[in-house]
């Protein structure tokens, strides 16, 4: 199928939209007040779109059949974003989904996303400037396709890709192949929200078809002529760095091409994967290293006390209230190092042919990879060209992009495209992991008992900021937090009078980075687990004592209303059931969408059983209500892998474990066999979604089991002993 | 060494060292790339295939043991224009996320019905251990229910 | 002729009497033979290489620590797994130096009433040797199963794990055990009394 790719003509349809809040606002200074500013602009900005908004001709290529190929500047890595993105054009184009095929842009196409797939604001980003770009495009079919059947544009009517006029019609496409100079109109005025077809309606996945069978590519599928396999050798200790390498055995081993020995690895090219990775393993490295690291000696790090501070949020004066008070209550929990474990390991496939790269790969940010490249390759940055392909799993593991940099120069090595990629085990050790944390809660309760006077939240953690080619780093010691750390780290129960938290930022010996939602899960379990517990005190229904604390604001009265939700849709009972189940609560509210949960959970043969999950999310307008309720019931089910399962070790220096099964994750019979999502759309425009139900789950599972056993579990993974 | 045998119904010959995992024959050397590598050990599933009707993680199978056996992959689950009821049920439950294990959950599905038409939830979470670090657990046991009663009604 | 009868009498009582410390002799050594075989064998039997796939419950353990096999792994009806996860859906003819999965010919769990776990060793010797429990196999059968079946042997060649380092081996040589089984079951399989 050729595709007649409209002429290029830079024009411009609406001022751009650019620079982050966030970004932007890094630079303004260092002081508290400013810090805690960033904080909360921070915790509630919708995310601007970075990338282009005002060049349809990057985005769309009409075919002759009459298909319209949407380049997206965000990647597909199951969060539905492709589903979005064409449901968003469909509407505005005026044609039917099925006619709309969505690709990733390659960044020689110029269509790239100056930010990064991740933080859930991909739809959210995109929802005016796609729409607008998707109308701009209709109007200049209709205004080319008008003057060629020799009629006015206002009387042309259109249906699904068709323009009709003085009784003839033509196709989008056909008007593609006869245009040559094409005419930018502006912007017109974007549809009635109620005319819209697709958007806000449960429109299956546009990916569907492929994934189910198996023809979807991700980027260990890539493939190009001539292509060989690499294998790189990657330190298996904490801190240690790379000395040399005897590799007189590897080169001698079958299928060997080149062993390629540079400053900081070693790289071996095979004729085929298993004869990269055992000629890999047959390479003695010396390895240098100053300490022998043990979990005790991280957790150690992580107390809260040892970092370095930064207040992110203050309402009144909780530090005074609570230091003079004697019946203050204080608790700690604690999360451990987890693993992102997604299925498709990293890797890329490189083709450097002279002065040009190409490389394929499973990539969130795709400007980093590219300029990552050509920096390393001594390039220009438009000499390299980065294709992303669908994602095996992103959850943050794909915002370090290493693996692209060691595929290029293998293939500049022998001349030829060489795909290179992780083991498991390598895959395991070498993650960007999500740091543990260790957080201390105080408050003190009210005259009546019933309310809490102040609350602080304590939370260390390593860093997920810090150190990420996604955070400039002039810009760190500007906002002086982790951001990411202590997502979901802040007081949402605004009623309190004295409220404060503080974030504790440690940097760790090894990666940590973004795991979906950052901060989110851990905080959100520490904070509302302590909820529950004076709640408990208090003798409140926990409900009811998060309902009496949140201000009926903007965002109070959203989060109200999820919780409300939740407990009339969940029959919410405080207490044993009568099947000997008990329900646990908890809610948060991050990235602007709040989320409730509630879990129904019983004591099997020593083990938490989760049976039942209600999640209410009000993520305002819901574009996808199906994709919403997938990645409700993911999060939650990723979630509690996370709080329930799953635990990184390190031992004798080494990250462990390295393999699945030792590294427990949720599997079939730990899902709950029943989840009941509900949405609210109490917002104007689509907020988050891939993120935040991933918020409440650890701390309701935890508060069910307490009603059960009468035992809290402070740590993650919840265990029963 | 030479190994002949069936894949997806058509025979093919390959000629690599006889200890390659099977798995790297169907995707690099016979380049069909529905099949997926996740650990190389056995322990995610998602290279799963079916060899002779049975389901195994084709990333711990040595391509010698393929002689002369019949190996069916995702691309070869459906017979023709039709999907397989278990691609279908796949389908009607909007099943796939990042879709990376998809395709070893559905074969290791496939083969659950062929020897339990009507799996009980139980049987489910006996037989179907893969991993799926997206979650979609929940919809994949809605849609293993559906994709039986499909089978059943086909039959 | 008495006093011949006498002597002759006397003769034979020696002769028995020399005859019978002499077996004595030669039961004792037998018997204290028997026992080092039993010992030597039962060193393989109770290690976890085999300890491993005779579990008392209906799932397998696995590794140097014997943890229940991961993923829930079922015995199933045969002891060949169940209907989507059989022991050869990853389990092949022979150790997988690639994966570091385990592999012999018919990969399977023993039977119920073969299982081993949490019982002494005269105990678990009991259980091999009684028909009723051990599938009616004679001592010879027994011997044949012992010394020549390749999942039995694999013990001995256990391979690599998954993090490639050598699985832990029966403190007693193939060679060493396989002579064990023959001299104690051709010393009429005596089980001691523990």
């Amino acid at each position: 199928m050729s595709k007649k790719k409209i002429s290029r003509r830079k024009f411009l349809v609406r001022t751009s939209a650019t620079g982050g809040v966030l970004l932007g606002a890094m630079y303004f200074g260092g002081c508290g007040v400013v810090k805690r500013k960033i904080a909360g602009i921070a915790n509630t900005a919708e995310a601007p779109y970075t990338g282009n908004t005002d060049d349809p001709m990057i985005w769309f290529e009409v075919s002759p059949d009459n298909k319209i190929t949407l380049s997206s500047p965000k990647v597909e890595m199951g969060q539905g974003t492709f589903t979005g993105m064409a449901q968003l054009a469909a509407d505005e184009l005026g044609v039917d989904i099925e006619n709309i095929e969505v690709k990733h842009a390659a960044s020689d196409s110029g269509n790239i996303d100056s930010f990064a797939t991740g933080g859930s604001t991909s739809i959210m980003s995109l929802w005016v400037p796609l729409r607008e770009l998707s109308a701009t495009m209709r109007q200049m079919l209709v205004n080319h396709g008008a003057e060629l059947l020799g009629a006015e544009p206002a009387d042309v009517e259109v249906t699904k890709g068709n323009i009709t006029a003085k009784g003839k019609t033509l196709t989008y496409g056909e008007i593609a192949q006869k245009v040559t100079e094409w005419k930018v109109p502006k912007t017109p005025k974007l549809k009635n929200i109620n005319d819209y077809k697709y958007i806000g309606k449960p429109v299956p996945r546009v990916d569907l078809h492929d994934k189910v069978v198996g023809a979807s590519i991700y980027g260990i599928d890539a493939t190009m002529p001539d292509m060989l396999h690499g294998a790189v050798v990657r330190s298996t200790h904490i801190g240690s760095k790379y000395k040399r390498a005897d590799i007189s055995k590897a080169e001698k081993m079958p299928g060997v091409v080149k062993i390629v020995v540079e400053d900081d690895f070693v790289g071996v090219i095979a004729n085929s994967y298993t004869e990269a990775h055992n000629a890999k393993d047959a390479i003695q490295v010396e390895w240098e290293t100053d300490r022998e690291w043990q979990t005790e000696d991280i957790e150690k790090m992580v107390e809260v006390g040892q970092g370095k501070p930064v207040t992110i949020q203050k309402e009144g004066s909780a530090k005074r209230v609570l230091a003079n008070s004697d019946d203050v209550i204080s608790l700690a929990y604690k999360s451990p190092i987890g693993g992102h474990a997604q299925l498709e390991p990293n890797g890329a496939l490189a083709y450097v042919d002279g002065e040009k790269a190409t490389v394929m790969l499973s990539t969130q940010v795709v400007k980093i990879t590219r300029g990552e490249v050509a920096d390393r390759l001594g390039i220009s940055k438009k000499n390299v060209n980065i294709i992303p392909t669908f994602l095996g799993g992103g959850f943050g593991r794909r915002l370090h992009t290493p693996n692209a940099v060691q595929a290029a120069i293998l293939s500049k090595a022998v001349g030829k495209p060489v795909k290179c990629y992780f083991s498991r085990k390598e895959e395991f050790q070498q993650d960007t992991f999500r740091p543990p944390t260790h957080h201390v809660l105080k408050a003190k309760m009210d005259e009546s008992g019933k309310l809490i006077e102040a609350i602080e939240h304590n939370v260390s953690s390593g860093d997920v900021m810090y150190g990420s080619p996604l955070v400039p780093r002039i810009a760190q010691p500007l906002i002086g937090s982790d951001v990411g750390a202590w997502r979901g780290g802040m007081i949402q129960y605004s009623k309190i009078p004295h409220y404060r938290a503080v974030s504790w930022r440690v940097k760790l010996p090894f990666a940590t980075s973004w795991w979906r939602a950052l901060g989110l899960l851990a905080n959100t379990f520490a904070i509302e687990s302590f909820m529950d517990e004076l709640a408990v005190k208090a003798e409140m229904n926990p409900v009811e004592f998060r309902l009496a604390q949140i201000n009926d604001d903007e965002r109070g009265s959203r989060l109200k209303k999820v919780i409300e939700k939740a407990a009339e849709e969940s029959g919410f009972q405080d207490g044993v059931m009568a099947n000997g189940r008990a329900m646990g609560f908890a809610a948060s509210t991050d990235a602007n969408t709040p989320v409730a949960q509630v879990v129904e959970v019983s004591i099997e043969n020593n083990e938490i059983k989760v049976h039942k999950v209600t999640c209410v999310i009000d993520p305002g307008l819901a574009v996808n209500p199906d994709q919403i309720r997938a990645q409700c019931e993911g999060a939650i089910i990723m979630g509690m892998s996370a709080s329930m399962y799953e635990k990184m070790q390190v031992v004798n220096g080494q990250l462990t474990p390295t393999i699945y099964g030792p590294y427990r994750m949720a599997l079939m019979k730990n899902a709950p066999k029943e989840i009941n999502v509900h949405i609210l759309e109490n917002a104007e425009t689509p907020g988050a979604v891939g993120e935040p139900p991933l918020g409440p789950i650890g701390a309701a599972v935890a508060n069910a089991v307490y009603r059960i056993t009468g035992k809290r579990l402070r740590e993650m993974p919840l265990s029963l002993g | 060494m030479k190994v002949d045998f069936k894949l997806n119904q058509k025979e093919v010959n390959v000629d690599v060292d006889e200890n390659t995992p099977l798995l790297w024959v169907i995707r690099d050397v016979l380049d069909m790339k529905g099949t997926k590598f996740g650990c190389g050990k056995a322990a995610c599933g998602a290279c799963t295939v079916h060899v002779d009707g049975e389901a195994v993680r084709s990333c711990s199978f040595a391509v010698k043991f393929a002689s002369g056996k019949s190996i069916r992959t995702i691309e070869g689950l459906s017979n023709g224009e039709d999907l397989h009821p278990v691609q279908q049920a796949w389908k009607e439950e909007i099943v796939p996320q990042c879709g990376y294990c998809q395709p070893g959950f559905m074969m290791a599905t496939a083969a659950l019905l062929d020897k339990i038409p009507n799996p009980t939830d139980e049987d489910i979470d006996k037989n179907i251990v893969n991993i799926c670090r997206c979650g979609t657990y929940y919809r994949m046991r809605k849609a293993i229910h559906r994709a039986a009663e499909l089978k059943n009604e086909a039959s | 002729m008495k006093f011949r009868s006498i002597l002759l009498m006397i003769t034979l009582l020696t002769v028995v009497m020399v005859s019978y410390n002499f077996n004595e002799v030669a039961e004792v050594q037998l018997e204290e033979q028997s026992m080092e075989a039993f010992g030597t064998m039962m060193e393989v039997v109770m290690h976890k290489r085999c300890m491993n796939c005779h579990p008392k419950g209906d799932q397998p353990r696995q590794g140097e620590d014997s943890h229940l096999h991961y993923f829930g792994v079922q015995r199933g009806e045969d002891g060949h797994g169940i209907a989507a996860l059989k022991c050869e859906t990853c389990h092949q003819k022979e150790n997988n130096l690639n994966s570091g999965v385990p592999g012999a010919p018919h990969w399977h769990l023993a039977p119920r009433s073969m299982a081993w776990e949490g019982l002494s060793r005269t105990e678990v010797a009991s259980v091999f040797m009684n028909p009723e429990t051990n599938g009616g196999k004679s001592p010879e059968e027994i011997e044949k199963h012992m010394t020549e079946d390749d999942l039995v042997l694999w013990a001995f060649e256990p391979g690599i794990g998954l993090d490639g380092v050598p699985r832990e081996k029966p403190p007693v040589s193939k060679e060493e055990f396989i002579e064990a089984v023959k001299i104690w079951i051709a010393n009429g399989a005596k089980i001691p009394s523990e």
